[in-house]
Formats: structure tokens, sequence, C-alpha cells
């Protein structure tokens, strides 16, 4: 049974399937990281929005991956399209909400000595907040990027293609050699892209908030 | 030199304004006290001088300039700022704070490093341990000399200061007071210094301006002619019934005439001849005496002061007494 399901991976079908999985995946997360990002930025200025940004997002995550997939088909039709549409709407809120925290977080002391030396509304985004609400966003990023991930396995449903073709395929056919084949790489890519992404927000935090979480756990 | 003019701020849906036609001048060189109960308007004061706060009507001249007239974010570029909360960024380090307006006024690498360095000495913190520290490795006291630090980086002429050194605690405090005396005395910057404490007030102000609630000025004046001659009741309460000892806090032993020494004296208190008149009355107090030996610097005996002498120059009028010598 090994033997068949590395015969499959090793396959023109297995080589297809992962790479629109990964394009899917990548395609969604850049798509809604260039919507999530500005919308926070943009919301963060105002309470309210910010409230209100965080708590359409929370309703939005409780809709099932599969429902969001269905409810593209009837407007986009089958195919890529409809499945980066799905994913994307899927990935935003994560990011969102945690941009927005993450931004609303920054204190308030900082960014009004900030204003007081003369800094510009842009250069106290680029300079003072995104830096001090690095960490937080992404962790937002980290959670979507394993949703996404996962759910793209679902794309095949729509026409989307990806890894969970193979499953389905196997479905059809009673193989658990194709299930697995397909199974095994998604869980694989999810717990890489969870590490990944949990390095790299290491990597991104400024030195001198990991100073202090440490000091302050001390 | 600074002047309100007629200022008023009016907040929508206020009932009343948090700032009521405030006008005064604020001397070049010279630190400057708002003072007041909390919600008197003395930080919307300050806040409006580089247009954090814009005012309802009236103006603020910053030599001669309506400030409105100046674009905002220069204008604050050449206004040292600092404030209680302090807010320093935590994802810099100490030297990168410092050199904050000076990196936005892109001053070269070098000359931002050597005056961070030079700032970090002023504020009596060793640049080889701290400059490449975070705020979050830095003690309180220690954060809000780095604020100061910071609002001094481009030599502005100009310093606003909201309660700089409000977030340590008492003795702590009162060090910072008065290093940052010491350090008023070498740039002589014009400060306007937002505290809600009077006895700060009179320590550190050359000129203080009294507020009360509803943003109104109820007193501007020179720190002994607040303490002598408080000109409602209002300023009367607000600089408190012991205004008289206080009063003797402005006025270093050292100034005043001083008797020479009868007998050996040797049971008799000693204080040093830059203590303050107040110290030097519970010097007596806690003897158990009606007179003490003053020293110099070295430690070399200068002569007595009695109880005597205190109480005729409490009776002295204020003007003589500032010209025997009043401190700060």
């Amino acid at each position: 049974m090994a033997e068949r399901i590395l015969e499959i991976i090793q396959g023109p079908i297995f080589s297809r399937a992962l790479a629109e999985h990964l394009r899917l995946s990548v395609a969604a997360l850049v798509v809604a990281v260039l919507i999530a990002l500005p919308l926070a930025a943009l919301v963060s200025q105002s309470p309210l929005g910010s409230l209100l940004a965080i708590n359409i997002s929370n309703i939005g995550r409780a809709v099932p991956s599969l429902a969001i997939l269905a409810l593209a088909l009837p407007f986009l039709g089958l195919g890529f399209r409809p499945a980066l549409l799905a994913l994307t709407l899927l990935a935003i809120p994560p990011i969102l909400i945690n941009a927005a925290i993450g931004l609303r977080e920054v204190p308030s002391s900082v960014v009004e000595s900030a204003r007081g030396m003369g800094m510009s509304g842009l250069q106290i985004l680029t300079r003072i907040r995104l830096p001090i609400a690095a960490p937080v966003i992404f962790a937002g990023l980290r959670t979507s990027a394993v949703q996404v991930v996962a759910s793209a396995t679902l794309a095949t449903f729509i026409g989307g293609g990806g890894l969970g073709g193979l499953i389905v395929r196997g479905l059809q056919r009673n193989s658990p050699e194709f299930q697995l084949a397909g199974a095994i790489p998604v869980a694989l890519l999810a717990m890489a892209t969870e590490l990944g992404f949990g390095g790299l927000q290491r990597a991104l935090t400024p030195k001198g908030l990991r100073v202090g979480s440490r000091s302050r756990a001390a | 030199m600074i002047g309100f003019r007629n200022v008023t701020k009016q907040y929508a849906g206020a009932a009343r304004p948090a700032v009521d036609n405030f006008s005064l001048e604020v001397y070049d060189g010279e630190i400057t006290i708002f003072v007041g109960p909390s919600g008197c308007g003395k930080t919307t004061c300050m806040k409006m001088v580089n247009r954090l706060i814009e005012p309802s009507s009236g103006e603020i001249l910053i030599n001669g300039k309506d400030n409105k007239s100046l674009n905002e974010t220069e204008l604050r570029r050449g206004i040292g700022y600092a404030i209680q909360q302090i807010g320093l960024f935590p994802h810099r380090t100490i030297a990168e704070n410092i050199s904050t307006v000076p990196r936005l006024l892109k001053w070269d690498k070098k000359r931002m490093r050597d005056r961070a360095d030079e700032l970090l000495e002023l504020v009596g913190l060793d640049p080889d341990t701290y400059r490449d520290r975070y705020p979050s490795e830095l003690s309180g006291g220690q954060q809000q000399r780095v604020g100061v630090a910071r609002a001094l980086a481009a030599d502005p002429p100009v310093m606003l200061m909201d309660e700089p050194f409000g977030a340590v605690d008492p003795i702590a405090r009162h060090r910072l007071q008065q290093q940052f005396l010491d350090i008023q005395a070498k740039v002589r910057k014009t400060i306007i210094f937002v505290t809600h404490d009077i006895d700060e007030a009179i320590l550190m102000g050359d000129r203080i301006a009294v507020l009360k609630e509803g943003g109104i000025l109820a007193q501007y004046d020179k720190p002994e002619k607040l303490l002598t001659e408080p000109n409602s009741e209002f300023v009367a309460n607000f600089v408190g019934a012991d205004r008289a000892i206080k009063r003797l806090a402005l006025t270093c032993v050292g100034d005043v005439q001083l008797e020479p020494v009868q007998g050996d004296g040797q049971q008799l208190p000693h204080v040093p001849e830059d203590e303050n008149l107040r110290d030097v009355l519970a010097a007596m107090l806690a003897g158990g005496t009606d007179r003490v030996i003053v020293l110099s610097c070295e430690g070399e005996v200068r002569g007595t002061v009695s109880e005597q002498t205190l109480r005729s120059l409490f009776r002295a009028p204020a003007a003589e007494r500032a010209a025997s010598g009043a401190v700060q």
C-alpha cells in the first residue's frame, strides 16, 4: 500500500494537484493581505470602525469553509476563480481582526508622542504602529494561512483542483491509496505552514518587543 | 516668546469651554508652569501651542507668528515634547528613541549618534550602558530621563512638558526635578511645564499660571508673589494653607545674613549652605534648638542662623527678600 501511495505521489496527477493547491493557497493569501491590511489601517483610525470590522469578521469566520465555496458557485461557476474568491473570503477575517486589534492596541501615549514630535500620519503608521503591531498581525496571517491551506482541499468540489482532487478520486474509486496520497500531503502542508509562519512571526517581532515580553514574564 | 491671545477652546457638545479667553506671555528662557486642579484646561492650553489641539478662537503667537500659519509637522519638530506617559517607542533602542526628531530632520548618522550620547550624559545615564538598550529594560525614572533627552534632541528653543516626572516615586521625582533645573540652567529653554502639583510648580517655575476649572486663568505671577499675594480665595486655597512654609523653600540659607558663631556651638545642628529655609526650620525643630550652624559646601563653618532671623525675613516685603537672593 505504501508503495502504491509513493507511486501516486511520484506521478503527474499528484504534482499537478500539488501545484494547483499551492497556487490557490498563495494567491488567496496574497489577495487577502492586500485587502485586509489597508482595511485594518483604515478602520483602526476610529474605535467604532475597528469594532465593526472585528465583529463583522468574527461573524464571517463562523461560516463554514464548504458553505463559502458552495456560495461562490452560483455566481462564478466552476473553476479556479470562484475557488480563489471563496478562499480569499475565508482568509480575510483572521488577518483583518488581528491587524485591527494590533494597530488599535499600540499605546496611545506612543502615538501621541510620535505626533507631538512631528511625525506625519503615514510615518506614524509605517514606523511606529505597524512594527509594534507586527507580532499580532503575523499571528493572524499564520491562522489564515493554515486555514487556507487546509480549506483549499475542498476547492475540488467547485472545480478548483488541488490535493482534494486525489481524495475525491480515492473515494470514487474506493481506493484508500489515492485518499491517503491526498490527505497526508495536505496534513503535512498545513503543519509546515504553521511552523513556517511561526518562525516568520518570531523573526519579524522587533527586538525591543521581545526583550519586553521576556522581562515582563520574569 | 510665546503669546496666548484670547484663546478659547470649546468642544462640541460641552456645556462650557475647556479653555476660556486665555491670554498670557511666556518669556524666553523661563520655565512657565501651568498648574491647576484636574479639568482646568492646563494640558489643553499646552497642546494648542504645537497644534495637537486647535483653538476654537483666539491665536497663539510664537516669536510673533500665528502658529496656524506654520506647517503642523515642521512646527512640532521645532518644539520639544515630553509627556507623563513618556511614550517611548518600545521597538526602538534608547539611542534611536532620542534620535527621533533628528532623524525626521535628516541629520547624518554620526551627528545623531554624538547627540544621543551627549544627551544621555546630560540626563545622567551612561551612554555605553544605555544607548543600545530597549525602553522595557529601563526603570520608570530612567525612561522619564530618556523622554526628556528625546525632547531636547534637536535642541528646540521651546519645550512643552506635561507632568514629565509624574510617573515616578516622590524621591526619584525630586531628584529628577533638581537635575532638570541644573540642565535648564545650562540650556535656557523656553518651557511650558504642566503639573497639578503646586509644590512642583513652586520648585520648578520662574512664573506660574494658576488655572481654575473651566480653563480660566486665575493668577499669573512669579512664585514668590503667588505665595505672598494670592489674588483670590481660589488661589490662596490652591497654593495651600501651608504657603508660608512653602515660601521658606524658595530661599537658600546661604543667601541670608548669617551671624557669627558664639561659644563653641557644637551641640547645634549643622546644615549645608545650599539647604532651603524650610529644611533649616525642620532641622531646628528636630534638634529642639532655635539656632543652626551653616556650613559651606567645603564643610567649613560659615556662621549661624536663628529662628528669630527666619521670622524677621518672613515679615520683610517680598521684593526685598527676592533681592536678598531667592533661589531659582
